[in-house]
């Protein structure tokens, strides 16, 4: 994992920031992972660290959330995983602020519009949708992946800001992320069926989902763990198997990794980082 | 075909918009360019052959050109046919090469998954196409700028855009034959869905869900207007698609600097009525779909026609008069 720390450094681009290749423009969510691999990982630098948040910094929007990049003016999910760094390492970002404008975000599905839009219509609600979860784009519906983040980031926000609407939303989220389940028990990106037709779980997001659920009991999970390793013993995919083993280790077991393929961009690297921490004990999205 | 066909919404919208320099490809009478239907049985015929011959017959002048190849790249089951044949690709991205390209990429911003490489690893493209990752942008992760619809039929006013297919000088929509649970069939147009970016918008893309899909297509054809066309309708999916169908050889290739006219065609193929397509009806009208505004090459429809399987909601897209055998 040295190699991968090593190799994020190498990557940062010149603004602070990092791209999601090897070359580009730097975007919030490649810089928030590579930040938090940093914090986790053997190599550090404290000058690409300070770099990297004086980007972070800089991009916080009046409205308290970031866009993904510079040139989008609309602040998105990425939001949480500014919220997701170590507060002692973000003094200079307004936490509150953003931590406000997450809680202002829900599924547009979720709402009294769109709920009372099917009633009028005779069409039944689908009963995960009463639970609010995040989207990925305001305006837009809940899906696991932001959703997933978002708890995570919450739960973070909360142990130093007791607040009880944080804790309402944070429980609106658990039952969300345990609704949307797909039949096989694990999680795809939130849509388990369509038009009568089920749909199987992915690896990436069950290992998400199980990381953002590390407060579920065996009995909520059901065979989401088992099947978690399955996943995790077949999939080639570095993001895939970093997120299983993440998700994995937070409920006891642990997880085997075969051989990953090699084409890697800068959020499966630092994703990489961040699970060999999690194996050392050091999970940085849970403590 | 008629000279006189009147001048569509989207030759309007493009003319309006200045958005030929979009993705223009230097051909000079788009109106007479027919539907190709080229018979090609297996992925193991000469592709190569074919793509030389679509490029020739379709007189397109790629010389010092920026081409982009969008082939429809979603999700992998080794049990049915997702994605666009890794050899079509390929194909077409020499052909392009020896007809004289500047640069050829191949480019896909799937909408489910995140890991664009590893989808295209198990699709095969990294074992079928030679230094795939060095010719491949992954759409989803590319620098974007913001584009204004002029005269949006969706609730979009704008749309972020990735900057490898603005700079491009043709754009190949490169999709697969399959049905589409919600829109009826999913071709070179609604391919075009690729091209918006999910790490501004998120996977799936569900901003174009709720501000109308069918709308959105046409708002994304009407942004790359002088698209080339080229359908693998070897091997395609009918039944739930565009995911979770099952294969339906049929063992064409259809082509053309049209993306209704070919999608249009295509749907015959599959005997699905375009005229009852939302979004073909949106991008082009009523009348622009009908069979005698579009000039056929090669097989005719009718010697080629493979009647899809629709899931029973679809049913009232079947072409009347298409009987029930294959």
């Amino acid at each position: 994992m040295v190699s991968y720390s090593q190799e994020l450094l190498d990557r940062q681009n010149n603004d602070g920031g990092w791209s999601y290749r090897t070359v580009g423009g730097s975007w919030t969510e490649p810089t928030c992972y590579a930040l938090l691999a940093l914090a986790a990982g053997e190599v550090s630098s404290s000058d690409a660290v300070q770099r990297a948040l004086q980007w972070l910094a800089s991009r916080q929007r009046p409205d308290g959330g970031w866009a993904p990049r510079d040139g989008v003016d609309e602040s998105t999910w990425v939001t949480a995983l500014v919220l997701l760094l170590p507060p002692e390492q973000v003094l200079s970002i307004d936490r509150n602020r953003a931590s406000r404008w997450l809680l202002a975000q829900t599924g547009r599905e979720s709402g009294v519009v769109h709920r009372l839009r099917l009633l009028l219509l005779g069409l039944g609600a689908d009963p995960s949708q009463r639970f609010d979860g995040w989207p990925w784009y305001p305006g837009t519906a809940a899906w696991v992946v932001p959703t997933a983040l978002t708890l995570l980031a919450l739960e973070r926000f909360d142990r130093s800001e007791k607040d009880t609407l944080v804790q309402k939303r944070i429980g609106d989220g658990r039952s969300f992320l345990l609704a949307r389940r797909c039949r096989d028990g694990g999680w795809n990106h939130g849509s388990t069926h369509a038009l009568g037709y089920d749909s199987d779980s992915y690896p990436e997001t069950t290992g998400l989902a199980l990381l953002a659920l590390h407060n579920a009991t065996p009995a909520e999970l059901g065979v989401a763990l088992a099947l978690g390793e399955r996943h995790l013993r077949e999939s080639k995919s570095l993001e895939a198997a970093s997120w299983l083993t993440l998700g994995l280790l937070v409920h006891g077991r642990t997880p085997s990794v075969g051989a990953v393929i090699p084409h890697q961009g800068t959020v499966p690297l630092a994703l990489g980082v961040l699970a060999e921490a999690a194996r050392q004990g050091k999970n940085l999205f849970v403590q | 075909m008629s000279s006189s066909r009147p001048v569509t919404r989207r030759q309007w919208v493009a003319g309006a918009a200045g958005t030929a320099a979009l993705a223009g490809c230097g051909r000079s009478s788009r109106e007479l360019d027919p539907v190709s239907i080229l018979r090609v049985g297996t992925y193991s015929e000469d592709l190569y052959a074919l793509m030389q011959r679509i490029i020739s017959e379709h007189r397109l002048d790629i010389r010092g050109k920026r081409v982009v190849l969008k082939p429809n790249l979603v999700e992998f089951d080794s049990n049915t046919v997702i994605n666009t044949h890794p050899k079509m690709v390929h194909a077409a991205l020499e052909a392009f090469r020896a007809a004289g390209a500047a640069d050829v990429r191949i480019a896909e911003g799937p909408g489910h998954r995140r890991e664009t490489l590893d989808l295209a690893d198990s699709a095969g493209y990294f074992s079928t196409i030679p230094k795939f990752e060095s010719v491949f942008t992954d759409l989803n992760l590319d620098e974007v700028t913001k584009v204004n619809l002029v005269r949006p039929q969706s609730k979009l006013n704008s749309l972020y855009l990735p900057q490898t297919i603005l700079g491009c000088d043709l754009l190949v929509s490169m999709p697969k034959m399959k049905t589409h649970h919600w829109v009826g069939a999913t071709l070179s147009m609604k391919n075009l869905f690729g091209l918006v970016p999910g790490g501004v918008y998120g996977w799936p893309k569900n901003m174009l869900h709720w501000a109308g899909i069918d709308e959105c297509i046409a708002d994304l054809h009407s942004l790359f207007p002088k698209t080339f066309a080229i359908v693998d309708g070897i091997v395609g999916m009918e039944g739930n698609g565009p995911i979770q169908g099952t294969p339906r050889p049929v063992g064409v290739v259809v082509a053309g600097a049209d993306p209704v006219a070919v999608d249009a065609t295509c749907c015959r193929i599959m005997q699905i009525d375009p005229q009852r397509v939302g979004y073909l009806r949106l991008a082009a009208g009523q009348d622009q779909v009908r069979e005698k505004w579009i000039p056929q090459a090669g097989e005719k429809i009718a010697s080629v026609a493979t009647r899809f399987a629709l899931l029973a909601e679809l049913e009232s897209f079947r072409l009347s008069g298409s009987g029930s055998g294959s």
